[in-house]
């Protein structure tokens, strides 16, 4: 959060940031859309801003995700440039990729921090006292991970990012490796209540955090107001 | 030894720089999980990524701090990326680049300037 003081009186900066809330998204779509938001970001075209979206069922693997850690030979898997290891992205399941411009690649440390943050507060105000102990990054009630953190920074841009678990299908993370781990360490908002979960109003909650701790005011647009120009560079989409 | 604003460090060894991160960005960054090196031979521009670094589940660029040829990396560092937390400006070096233009690494921050840089 950003403060400076004027005289004696600690003044809070606001910034104005885009939400660009998509539903229910394919993954692959979703992830050409991060990449040309991040060149835009780059170039100072769009400001900052947080996608957020529920996946169709896929495995992912991060930098260090092997592919022995997805068990189900019918689960598609995509490899990204994200950090962290293998996960699972489905129905039920609060996917958040913050498009962020970092002054110094060093914040993002801060940045892990923040979103967890972000996370911890949102499952507070359901009744969920989450933390960040445990064998990894992410946030975690008990032993059991709710959510999971992994991010990349292109040209100083973040993105990839959290992925919440509110009424995720637990049986699915079976299908693989969680970050190395058994899929049993994995539990969502639903499981640790016992009881169902709206994605609307958690989301509401996460939205409202995310302004909070990263002193953003969220305007909400659609994802051709973001790339409603011509790509700058031509060369974007060479493999 | 000079340094970048993304907190590298670059050594000209002769016509050869040797490249890797600062010790203050490796206690910043925490343990450093991954590292991705570029291939020997490529030719790489000033500023552009040569490869990335990992550390608490956030995957990084590292930037050439000049252009030149890549000459030799550091192989140890895929089996061994915590050497880059050991031994950051020692056996954590990540690539030597045979610099076209050897003045561009003396115009990088020199030890006062990047001090300054960090808040030191």
């Amino acid at each position: 959060m950003l403060a400076t003081t004027e005289g004696e009186r600690p003044i809070l900066i606001v910034r104005d940031a885009w939400l660009l809330d998509l539903g229910r998204r394919p993954y692959r779509e979703v992830w050409e859309w991060q990449k040309s938001l991040v060149d835009r970001r780059a170039d100072d075209r769009i400001p900052d801003g947080l996608i957020l979206v529920e996946h169709e069922p896929i495995a992912t693997l991060g930098r260090r995700g092997k592919r022995e850690d997805v068990l189900d030979p019918n689960l598609e898997i995509v490899e990204v440039e994200r950090g962290g290891e293998a996960t699972y992205h489905g129905p039920g399941q609060l996917v958040g990729y913050p498009i962020l411009k970092l002054p110094d690649r060093l914040e993002v440390k801060q940045l892990v921090t923040d979103l967890e943050e972000v996370l911890i507060r949102t499952c507070r105000d359901f009744g969920i006292e989450a933390t960040r102990e445990g064998p990894e990054r992410g946030v975690w009630v008990g032993r059991k991970k709710i959510a999971s953190i992994g991010l990349a920074v292109r040209r100083s841009v973040t993105f990839h990012g959290f992925a919440l678990n509110v009424t995720t299908d637990l049986r699915e993370f079976l299908k693989i490796r969680p970050c190395g781990h058994d899929g049993g360490i994995m539990t969502s908002m639903a499981e640790s209540l016992g009881r169902k979960f709206d994605l609307e109003d958690v989301k509401a909650s996460v939205i409202a955090h995310f302004q909070g701790v990263f002193g953003f005011t969220l305007r909400r647009v659609d994802v051709s107001e973001l790339l409603r120009e011509r790509p700058a560079d031509p060369k974007r989409h060479r493999p | 030894m000079r340094y970048t604003k993304d907190h590298e460090w670059a050594k000209l060894e002769g016509k050869r720089v040797r490249v890797g991160i600062t010790d203050h960005a490796q206690t910043e960054l925490t343990d450093v999980v991954y590292v991705e090196l570029p291939a020997v031979g490529k030719s790489v521009k000033h500023g552009e990524p040569i490869g990335t670094v990992e550390s608490v589940k956030a995957v990084s660029e590292i930037f050439a701090p000049a252009s030149g040829t890549v000459v030799e990396v550091n192989k140890t560092l895929v089996n061994q990326p915590e050497l880059v937390n050991k031994d950051p400006y020692g056996s954590g070096w990540m690539v030597v680049l045979e610099a076209s233009d050897p003045k561009e690494v003396s115009s990088l921050m020199d030890p006062a300037a990047y001090r300054h840089h960090i808040g030191e």
